[in-house]
């Protein structure tokens, strides 16, 4: 009984509107029918039953409200005012567009930046959840070097770890995909087989890669294709699965196509083929290996394959599973001691993987965010001012709302509300700029990086609008916020007596304040800019120690094509006759590496003879196999000594030549450097130092000098091999014969790329031309803000200053001194933001140090260009409105009350 | 009750419990629609207390909210249709809930206003 009278009260949690007005007809019926019993005709009993019930519409308003839950009753309120704000606004259609599209330019770089930031540290890995979270495992030596992990420490940490739901292990690589000819670089990870399973990727079609592919070396040749490339190279053929692709010369079976969502791990390159560890041997990898049988690398701990990663078990912290890792890690080393093995295990968030994309890219993205924070302060600025502006205008409205009896709690609150009316628009506004922008930026990171593929997870989505949205809301709120309480400060009695000319000292001030913030802001961004943009080219003009102009770089690896070693020195020898014999080449020679390739190559252990290492010393450096002719063809000087030539082979004495920078560092000197000994590991004996040759970078252009080694190709054989070709021809033409040379000696020998080597060393600017670009960019839309900010207040002085020129013009001051007059005041306040710009600047140019190269972060140039700029755009945003000013007719200007 | 409330709306409070606790008083002697309410009240309190209908509807919706009241449509004497309130078991707990208080606060105001003699110190 209680229960059912409970539930109809439940079902009844509203007002029956319906049984209210039928029992207020009734309550008149009653009360009219006692009236006439009283004497009363009908009709006047009716008209003063009604008078006495009052307001009946009141009435029912309140009976609703006591249904009404309180949170509905307050929202109610804001909804209120929330139209109210609309309903103003759109009677200034002027005002609220410009506040609109500030903001959505504020934002809009902002939301970009953090696209970026989302696709390297958020949710780096495109197509699987909580990417973020995952941790990684590397070694480290007791100098700090790291160190990927051997497959077989790998299996153990694997199998013993608790900290982890599961450990999995990929390691990125490029293959030749196809035969002969058509054959072509992918990107391919080799991963565990566990891999699908802990990222929770599955597949389009057919299957994932499971642990029952990682068996025994060479058991599963199958691979995973990559919804991409299925598309692209295989017409999203229905039938794909349990085709065979070949990939580096071995024929491997389709099992299955990954998520389309899913572009591999490596947070840069757009991976298309994953394909079980277990085949590393038999695709011709070696991860540094010295063990020569197929299974070798995968039973040596002295080659290091990958960087195992996973996510951490619930509840358990980085600090819980580094000392997991250092327990287990012991435990390896005690079980199967290794010479020179990492001294420990070191356990960080993804995004600080040693090797990976973040650790490059974040320092860049911080000095992004900083700009993309000062374009966002100079927007802000900028509604500031107009909000200020609108307040003012609006004296008249406030002061009959206080008259009205309106709290100054209420209408501050109208004011914010009306900010984040605008605020809203702004932001979505914002998103859109940002999502038409980044597939330009991304694209034309694409086109700096083509041949090769790459992926960057930098979509727009709900997270960047959530992000958008909070940063536009939170800035309208905090600089609406402060006009708006200047507004409700309304002195009544002034401003029905007065006209609405406001000479408020407070106001003046705070005006003055956002000009000046606006100009040291824009000031402190182009600067920025034009330091980026003067590395650019510091960066483009620099000589990197080599002369890649008339050079060809082509591409193979003989192993594609089943070569041995004692068939690929064939080729290799057979490959430079061919291409030396040609009339049209200076010059040919063979590299493992091209520098300038952005990411730096392998080191390797290094001894040098009669140098004892100091603790903590680490000696391993960079190495490169050439060929004889090479510093000649590349134009790298020779400072002491002589080069590889065609009688150093095998049978000759062991040989060596190294850089400037290793010669004085150990040795005092290039002459000293020659006779002396040194051992690099895994590549023979002691080796003879028979030349020294000048630096080159070797990475980067803004790296720092370092010591390198070459060794030469006929004592130290490497299948795969780069050939340079120089001659005075067009680059375009030596490039096809490079082709056709390969062609003539092996058809079916894929040529990973052929291309001028200028091209190839196009990555090392990615960074700086991205850079430069968005910095460039930033510093436009910071200065057309500020321009637009500056311009408004200033008109808006010069509008409320229309009386004071009509007498100063009616006395007969001229149009030029009216001019003038407001130049100094728009000048004045220029010339202290842009002095406040320059010292914050001054201070900040350690910040900008990640992004500058070849020119002093406090380069002059760069600071008297963004003065320039910056003042220029102050004098044009006053001189308009000035003049515009001095042209008003003294008359209408004295009438003008 | 008590009268140092912080809260804005502790006056109406106070009231709206008032006049809450009038109605529960006027439905103890039995079912009666929303005029005959207003009339009692107004009889009884010798038409000092004159209950608008724009507070007794809502106070009536307040109270037929919380449970202490439930109303049915019927007939009066006179054969006309009305609304009829019916205090429920809950509401006659309340009842006597805010009786006991208001005897409490009656009886502490007069003490204040009518000191009895030799209180005094």
């Amino acid at each position: 009984m209680a229960i059912v009278e409970w539930l109809r009260r439940l079902m009844r949690r509203r007002l029956d509107d319906e049984d209210l007005r039928e029992e207020i007809r009734a309550h008149l019926a009653i009360d009219a029918d006692e009236r006439m019993a009283d004497g009363a005709d009908r009709r006047s009993a009716q008209l003063a039953s009604l008078k006495d019930f009052g307001n009946v519409t009141l009435t029912i308003e309140a009976a609703r409200r006591v249904w009404t839950p309180w949170w509905l009753d307050a929202l109610h309120d804001r909804v209120g005012d929330v139209r109210y704000a609309i309903r103003a606004l759109a009677k200034n259609p002027v005002f609220s567009l410009t506040v609109i599209g500030v903001l959505a330019l504020g934002i809009g770089v902002n939301a970009a930046v953090f696209t970026m930031l989302k696709s390297i540290a958020l949710s780096p890995i495109a197509g699987v959840e909580r990417s973020a979270q995952l941790a990684v495992i590397f070694a480290e030596t007791s100098t700090g070097r790291q160190l990927p992990i051997s497959y077989p420490d790998y299996v153990y940490l694997r199998d013993h770890d608790r900290a982890f739901t599961g450990l999995f292990g990929s390691s990125v690589a490029k293959v030749g995909l196809g035969k002969g000819r058509s054959a072509r670089q992918v990107w391919c990870e080799l991963v565990t087989g566990n891999y699908f399973q802990l990222l929770g990727v599955r597949a389009e079609r057919g299957r994932t890669l499971l642990p029952s592919d990682e068996t025994a070396p060479g058991l599963d040749p199958v691979v995973v294709l990559s919804d991409g490339l299925w598309r692209r190279d295989f017409g999203a053929d229905p039938d794909i699965i349990g085709k065979t692709v070949e990939i580096n010369n071995e024929l491997l079976t389709v099992v299955g196509v990954a998520d389309p969502s899913f572009h591999g791990t490596t947070v840069v390159y757009d991976v298309d083929v994953f394909i079980p560890v277990m085949m590393a041997p038999q695709l011709g990898f070696k991860f540094g290996s010295q063990q020569t049988t197929p299974s070798g690398i995968l039973a040596d701990r002295g080659a290091a394959v990958f960087v195992p990663q996973g996510h951490l078990r619930p509840g358990t912290t980085i600090a819980n599973a580094a000392a997991s890792a250092d327990m287990l890690w012991a435990a390896i080393a005690r079980d199967r001691p290794l010479a020179d093995a990492a001294e420990r295990l070191r356990v960080v968030p993804f995004w600080q993987e040693p090797y990976g994309a973040p650790t490059v890219l974040l320092p860049t993205l911080g000095v992004l965010s900083a700009m993309g924070l000062l374009v966002l302060m100079i927007a802000c600025a900028n509604i500031a001012g107009l909000v200020l502006v609108r307040g003012l205008s609006r004296r008249g409205e406030i002061a009959v709302r206080l008259a009205l009896g309106a709290t100054r709690t209420r209408i501050v609150r109208l004011l914010v509300v009306e900010n984040l009316v605008l605020a809203v628009p702004g932001a979505l506004l914002g998103v859109l700029l940002a999502a038409r922008g980044i597939p330009v930026l991304v694209g034309y990171a694409e086109g700096l990086a083509a041949p090769d593929r790459i992926f960057f997870n930098a979509g727009v989505d709900g997270l960047v609008i959530g992000f958008a949205v909070l940063v536009a809301c939170a800035s309208a709120l905090a600089f609406g916020f402060v006009p708006a309480l200047q507004s409700s400060r309304v002195d009544l009695v002034t401003v029905i007596n007065e006209d609405a000319s406001p000479r408020g000292a407070a106001r003046g001030r705070m005006r003055a304040a956002l000009v000046v913030a606006q100009v040291a802001v824009s000031l402190l961004l182009l600067v920025g800019a034009g330091l980026a943009t003067r590395s650019v080219e510091a960066a483009r003009r620099a000589y990197p120690g080599f002369d890649a102009s008339h050079v060809t770089a082509t591409a193979v690896d003989v192993r594609q094509n089943r070569y041995d070693q004692p068939r690929g020195r064939v080729f290799y020898r057979r490959l430079l006759d061919a291409a030396r014999a040609d009339p049209d080449t200076e010059s040919a020679t063979l590299a493992e590496f091209i520098p300038m390739g952005f990411l730096d190559t392998p080191v390797r252990r290094v001894s040098i003879e009669g140098y004892e290492p100091g603790r903590g010393e680490d000696l391993a450096f960079m190495s490169n196999t050439v060929g004889s002719d090479y510093f000649r063809t590349l134009r790298i000087p020779l400072l002491a000594g002589r080069a590889f030539e065609d009688r150093d082979d095998e049978s000759a004495l062991p040989i060596a030549v190294v850089n400037n920078t290793l010669a004085q560092r150990f040795w005092g000197g290039a002459a000293k450097a020659i006779g002396k000994r040194i051992r690099v590991t895994g590549a023979g004996d002691w080796r003879t130092v028979i030349g020294v040759a000048a630096d080159v970078k070797y990475a980067r252009i803004n790296e720092a000098p370092r010591p390198y080694i070459y060794l030469p190709f006929l004592q130290w054989y490497r299948s795969s091999m780069v050939l340079h070709t120089r001659g005075p021809s067009a680059v375009d033409v030596l490039v096809e014969k490079a082709r056709a040379h390969i062609a003539s000696l092996d058809v079916d020998l894929p040529i990973l790329y052929a291309r001028p080597m200028a091209e190839t060393t196009r990555g090392a600017f990615i960074l700086f031309d991205l850079t430069a670009a968005m910095l460039f960019v930033f510093g436009l839309s910071g200065m057309a803000l500020a321009a637009m900010g500056t311009y408004g207040l200033v008109s808006y002085v010069v509008k409320q200053s229309t009386h004071e020129i009509g007498i100063r013009m009616a006395l007969g001051a001229s149009g030029r001194s009216v001019v003038l007059a407001f130049l100094k005041r728009g000048l004045r306040l220029g010339a202290i933001g842009a002095a406040v710009g320059t010292v914050a600047a001054l201070s900040a140019s350690r910040l900008l140090a990640s992004v500058v190269f070849g020119v002093s972060a406090t380069d002059a140039v760069s600071f008297a260009r963004a003065l320039a700029i910056a003042l220029g755009g102050v004098l044009v945003a006053t001189i308009v409105p000035a003049w515009r000013a001095a042209r008003t007719n003294p008359l209408s200007a004295l009438r003008h009350q | 009750m008590t009268l140092h409330s912080s809260r804005p709306d502790a006056r109406t409070d106070l009231l709206h419990g008032t006049l809450d606790m009038l109605i529960l008083r006027t439905l103890q002697w039995g079912p009666q629609h929303g005029y005959a309410i207003g009339q009692t009240i107004r009889a009884q309190s010798s038409d000092v207390l004159q209950v608008e209908a724009g507070s007794l509807y809502p106070a009536l919706q307040r109270l037929a909210k919380k449970g202490w009241v439930t109303a049915k449509w019927g007939q009066t004497e006179a054969n006309q249709r009305a609304k009829f309130y019916r205090l429920t078991p809950e509401g006659k707990k309340q009842l006597l809930r805010e009786e006991s208080r208001w005897t409490e606060l009656v009886n502490a105001i007069s003490r204040v206003m009518k000191p009895a003699p030799g209180s005094r110190e």
